[in-house]
């Protein structure tokens, strides 16, 4: 079964490995724990009728075929231990039909297809009770964290972020050297001295994604050129040149940090507004999860996307779409932007503006499915299951009839290229800034 | 981590191929990696991509920012591909001696 590496050095996670024995034996406490902390994950364990409507709403069933990977299948591998530990009836009707047990081989399941759902909250759209699946996955993340299981994948970022404040491992020499390389960029293509301002006092602070320093540069210009048109001052912070916050996917304590991290920078530079970049689950952490981690909420927290729709709306920036071409565009929602996000309509409004011929995919929106790697699923050795997690995003594409697919997040932006070789599609894809960088009038 | 033996080069390497130690590597090492990525014979092109790389590394603890990889070498990203069939991050970062480029790419 393919499954992520797992981490053998956790530093710098607080935890440590336990033996079989030791993680048996906690297993049971920790789904107790977290059941008291967290409303959503009770619900699931036990509000679930097993009425199906979450079969064929999820991309990572439909496509991988594995009916462990249907939603409420994957959430009965914690389910079944807290019917038969937890449940106010456990242990008096009997051993639950189904059970499967607590033992080393139920807890190397979870960590197989706990690892094969993206959280992205397709099947929370059409539970009749409203259960989110994706918090059973987080919360069973979590667990495992706590057992000493961690993908080695995840503990590398977390030790780059720790390090550097960005997943990447940027450090700031680096971070000005390409600050300085992308304003030659800049002016080489449009003589004019467009700036990328690092650390300073600013009422906005812009927080990219450090995949915009390495391989996905022209959203980065795009930004850039964007502030420069609008003559707003701006900064980036180096100390944490990072939108995305990988503890939101499996350790709540990095989530925190990370945030924590955030608010500090925004506050040295007396900044008044955070303005997120183009990552999806980045947006959900800082916008949705600031106030309940590390409240009062004293700064605006906005995405790029709004920044941007409002320039193009009040005529603060000008754009030309003739400079986009005549290939036909459509749009793919990354997840944590158009569910529960609230960024559906701006980015819409943005593309309608830059290029030409824009075509929506089917379904799109809320309903839009998963790119398949959602959830910092990202790592190489699981590249077969990325790519059935792939599929269905393939298949509508391919409907589309497009040439230019527009995907505004690091994740997404990693694996559609390679979803769209393996699926045989000659697509091009890029950010939505980087659009706007494209269409500016400077 | 494993160890693998090429031309009777004994390497540690981790789980994705990358050397475990970036801070031991020379040219019989970025040999035997590049054997390990398709590249069987290294070629004035690609030591000048690889030293790059490597230099850059040894200067700012990262990888070079692909776009500026392209630029001061003078390769196309097209170009990095033929010589490199994995790429620039997977291949010839990992010939040069790099720790695997990780994060959201």
């Amino acid at each position: 079964m393919i499954t992520p590496n797992k981490a053998k050095d956790l530093t710098p996670l607080p935890y440590r490995i336990l033996d079989d024995e030791e993680k048996v034996r906690k297993v049971v406490a920790l789904i107790r724990e977290k059941a008291a902390e967290s409303r959503m994950f009770k619900l699931a364990m036990e509000c679930c009728t097993k009425c199906g409507a979450c079969i064929n709403a999820c991309h990572s069933y439909l496509g991988t075929e594995d009916p462990l990977n249907i939603p409420t299948k994957r959430a009965d591998l914690v389910r079944s231990v807290y019917k038969e530990e937890i449940m106010p009836l456990a242990g008096v009707l009997g051993k639950v039909a189904g059970g499967i047990g607590v033992n080393p081989e139920l807890l190397e399941k979870w960590f197989t297809y706990f690892y094969q759902c993206n959280q992205c909250r397709r099947c929370a759209l059409v539970c009749p009770f409203g259960i989110d699946t994706a918090e059973v996955t987080i919360m069973a993340r979590q667990i495992l964290a706590e057992l000493g299981m961690v993908p080695r994948f995840n503990v590398g970022i977390v030790k780059n972020m720790v390090n550097t404040g960005n997943n990447m491992g940027i450090t700031k020499p680096a971070l000005l050297d390409n600050c300085e390389f992308l304003e030659e960029e800049m002016y080489e293509e449009t003589d004019i001295k467009i700036r990328i301002p690092v650390d300073e006092e600013a009422d906005i602070m812009y927080v990219p994604s450090s995949a915009d320093f390495f391989v996905n540069t022209n959203t980065m210009i795009g930004v850039a050129k964007m502030y420069h048109a609008a003559d707003i001052k701006w900064t980036i912070p180096s100390e944490i040149i990072e939108a995305a916050n990988f503890g939101l996917f499996f350790d709540e304590k990095v989530m925190k940090e990370h945030n924590r991290r955030l608010l500090e920078c925004a506050k040295k530079l007396k900044a008044k507004k955070i303005v997120q970049g183009e990552c999806g689950h980045g947006w959900r952490a800082a916008r949705m999860y600031t106030e309940g981690l590390n409240g009062p909420l004293e700064v605006e927290i906005r995405h790029i996307h709004e920044e941007a729709a409002y320039f193009i709306a009040k005529g603060i920036i000008k754009v030309d779409p003739e400079r986009n071409g005549d290939v036909v565009y459509t749009y793919h929602d990354p997840c944590n932007l158009a569910r529960a996000g609230d960024i559906i309509e701006e980015p819409r409004f943005i593309l309608r503006h830059v290029v030409k011929n824009f075509v929506e995919m089917t379904p799109n929106r809320e309903e839009n499915f998963c790119c398949g790697a959602g959830s910092g699923l990202l790592m190489e050795e699981i590249m077969e299951t990325r790519m059935k997690l792939g599929k269905v995003k393939a298949e509508q594409v391919k409907k589309t009839g497009a040439g230019y697919v527009v995907a505004p997040c690091s994740i997404c932006k990693a694996q559609l290229p390679l979803v769209f070789e393996h699926y045989k599609l000659p697509v091009e894809m890029s950010g939505l800034m980087d659009l706007v960088g494209k269409a500016i009038i400077l | 981590m494993a160890q693998i033996e090429i031309d009777g080069l004994v390497l540690n390497v981790d789980e994705d191929g990358f050397i475990e130690d970036p801070s031991i590597w020379n040219e019989e090492i970025a040999k035997a990696l590049a054997k390990t990525e398709d590249v069987p014979e290294l070629t004035e092109a690609h030591w000048k991509v690889v030293n790059y790389i490597r230099n850059y590394y040894l200067q700012y603890q990262i990888a070079p920012m692909i776009r500026k990889l392209c630029k001061d070498t003078g390769f196309s990203l097209k170009e990095i591909y033929e010589l490199f069939p994995s790429g620039p991050a997977k291949g010839a970062c990992k010939i040069a001696g790099l720790p695997k480029p990780t994060g959201c790419v």
